[in-house]
């Protein structure tokens, strides 16, 4: 069955023929955009699809129009070439002149149930009354999903960007703290308590913070389109590549504020612990 | 004291700074190599797979590999010419279909089904009891066994679907002769492998067909593939090296392009946050270097200070980048494999020295990069100003 299907969609031979007035209207199918764009067809055009490279047997049909296929990242880096027909068309392009009517066959039909959650029920009532059938769940939804694979792998890879980017912040504001080392001194002496240019430093950190984790998200919507552009010209296809969603944005700034505040916090902890003359210097 | 030696002074002097800014670029540095593993990593463990099934060509019916592309007609007449030609020592069709097994009483379960005809080389790996040798005799893979509850010796009907016309094939009796593991097994995929004749018998149809025929070379894959394309115009034969290219250019793609985007965020964010560091550090020490200078150190020694601080960092922290990189690419690698049908023997992440030279080459840069502004505010540093200003302040 899946090689009937692979004859047809890659050794489908296509000649664009202009419809004539004389012959019957021809039965109407899709072709994927990237078909019609490498092959210059548009709606309105007649063609011929065949099984053989030959063009032998070949049909006419009318596009009836033009439609972008779902991204399938499984398939990125493949251009697809396709074409949606009604099923009995397909079956008359398909089936052997000699076979008997109702001989015809389908690879795969797909079914939606009123309720969902019996799914695995119904293709296991469908296997046990149906030899020769082979039913089970359309997609898988669980963890062995690609989607949710990649997903988990982004999000790794996002875990080694925060530590990283905690790592150097730290350092950073050591830096930065250990600069303002008299003047907290100064501060000290003249009688201001610790906490006090605590809560100052953790308002500078968590203003310094949402700064950057604004600029930052500001960045992602911008590098986002960019991104989104460069790879669907690459592969030819839809699929989105980047999406900075309201959920994206609120959990980086719910992670770069607190780490941000919490960095200039902890490193200025240490010097608060340290005696008022030995940070002035004097 | 030598440049490096002074340098290194200057980092522990100021260990929780240091420390944090080597930990931060060994983080980094575990990320990019990480990167470059998993940029060609994919194809390499492809290409050693395909190396180690032992065949050297593969001809198939059309360009599209891997794929289920048209079947091959009389296969063992066209394997018969392929094995007769000098370049070639052994042929093997392959053939694979979809096929119910059920042990008598038990619930069916369905397999991909193989049929290997020609040779005796065989595409598996027999992992207890032993190969097939008489007729009607086949061997499962370690999931299809555990799933039928069988073991080597046992008794199991097969109902293979090699045509859709073939709705209720006749059922066919064979015998469990061991247990194997098939290269290309993905975790959970149930398999079983016969005879390219049995498998045509369980399809109750004459042998010929095949997916593609595997060529074992005489030791010139490419001469071989040449042969073959000379003698079947109409056939596609192609080495190891061009199955691999093939896959190149049509799959694979994604996370050749990932790792290349990500493997320029983690420079650029290396190099910024170096910079970074060495710049405030040399700004909290322009009296020292001051100092330094007045005291009869060169510009050009001053200098060489910081380019010498900036590869203590980046040298440390990039040493112990390869093990924690290491350490992570198989907890990455991990990860990706949970993706449906990949196979337990493909690796995301395959080390190759050329990813070390390249992760080395990547760091050395960034160090040198990363020193350069924070080196020309030592060079251009006003000593007598910078002096004064420290005494006053």
């Amino acid at each position: 069955m899946k090689r009937r299907t692979f004859l047809l969609a890659l050794s489908t031979t296509l000649i664009v023929a202009f419809s004539s007035a004389q012959t019957p209207e021809p039965p109407s199918i899709l072709v994927s955009r990237q078909l019609a764009e490498t092959e210059g067809l548009a709606e309105g055009d007649v063609v011929r699809l065949a099984l053989d490279a030959a063009g032998a047997g070949a049909r006419p049909f009318r596009i009836a129009g033009v439609y972008e296929p779902t991204p399938d990242p499984m398939r990125l880096g493949t251009v697809p070439r396709e074409v949606r027909m009604h099923l009995p068309d397909l079956l008359a392009l398909t089936s052997d002149d000699d076979a008997p009517t109702g001989a015809e066959h389908v690879a795969r039909i797909n079914i939606a149930l009123a309720d969902p959650a019996n799914a695995h029920a119904f293709a296991r009532s469908v296997n046990g009354r149906a030899p020769g059938v082979f039913a089970r769940r359309a997609a898988a939804t669980g963890s062995a999903s690609t989607f949710v694979v990649l997903e988990r792998f982004h999000l790794a890879i996002a875990v080694v960007t925060i530590v990283a980017a905690t790592v150097f912040l730290l350092a950073l504001t050591i830096m930065l703290v250990d600069e303002r080392r008299e003047t907290v001194g100064v501060l000290r002496l003249i009688g201001l308590p610790a906490p006090r240019i605590l809560l100052q430093v953790l308002l500078e950190g968590l203003l310094i913070a949402s700064a950057g984790a604004l600029f930052g998200l500001a960045l992602a919507w911008v590098s986002e389109g960019l991104i989104n552009r460069f790879f669907q010209w690459r592969y030819n296809t839809a699929l989105i590549f980047v999406q900075v969603t309201p959920r994206v944005a609120a959990l980086c700034v719910a992670i770069a504020v607190p780490l941000g505040a919490s960095a200039t916090l902890a490193a200025s902890w240490a010097l608060m612990r340290r005696g008022a003359l030995r940070l002035a210097r004097r | 004291m030598n440049v490096l030696g002074f340098a290194w002074r200057s980092l522990v002097r100021q260990p929780a700074r240091s420390t944090l800014g080597i930990l931060g670029v060994a983080a980094v540095g575990a990320l990019l190599f990480d990167m470059l593993l998993l940029s060609q990593g994919l194809l390499l463990s492809m290409r050693g797979l395909l190396d180690r099934m032992g065949f050297d060509v593969r001809v198939v019916s059309s360009d599209q590999f891997p794929g289920p592309g048209p079947d091959l007609d009389d296969a063992q007449t066209l394997a018969a010419q392929i094995a007769g030609l000098p370049s070639v020592r052994s042929v093997v069709t392959i053939r694979s279909e979809s096929a119910d097994l059920q042990r008598a009483g038990g619930e069916s379960v369905r397999v991909t089904f193989l049929g290997v005809g020609g040779s005796t080389v065989r595409p598996w790996t027999v992992v207890s009891g032993r190969d097939i040798a008489a007729d009607r005799e086949l061997v499962l893979n370690a999931y299809a066994a555990e799933e039928l509850d069988a073991a080597p010796g046992d008794a199991v009907l097969v109902k293979a679907f090699c045509f859709p016309e073939d709705t209720a094939p006749p059922q066919q009796t064979f015998r469990i002769a061991g247990i194997a593991e098939f290269l290309f097994d993905a975790p959970d995929t149930l398999g079983a492998a016969t005879t390219a004749d049995d498998l045509a018998l369980a399809c109750a149809q004459e042998a010929g067909k095949a997916d593609f025929v595997a060529v074992v070379s005489a030791g010139d894959p490419e001469a071989a593939a040449a042969a073959i394309s000379a003698q079947h115009p109409d056939l596609r034969a192609m080495t190891n090296e061009q199955a691999v290219g093939q896959l190149q250019q049509r799959g694979f793609t994604y996370f050749r392009q990932i790792s290349t985007v990500l493997s320029t965020v983690t420079v650029s964010f290396a190099l910024l946050l170096i910079t970074v560091l060495l710049t405030v550090s040399v700004n909290q020490r322009l009296g020292e270097v001051a100092a330094l200078r007045a005291i009869g150190f060169s510009q050009r020694r001053v200098v060489l200070d910081v380019l010498c601080e900036s590869v203590l960092i980046v040298g440390i922290g990039g040493g112990l980048s390869l093990p924690l990189g290491w350490l992570l690419a198989q907890w990455l690698d991990g990860i990706l494999k949970r993706m449906p049908n990949i196979p337990v023997q493909l690796h995301f992440f395959v080390f190759e020295p050329n990813a070390l030279a390249v992760h080395a080459l990547l760091l050395g840069a960034t160090a040198i990069l990363a020193a350069v502004y924070p080196m020309r505010i030592v060079a251009r540093l006003p000593i007598a100003a910078t002096l004064r200003n420290e005494t006053v302040s």
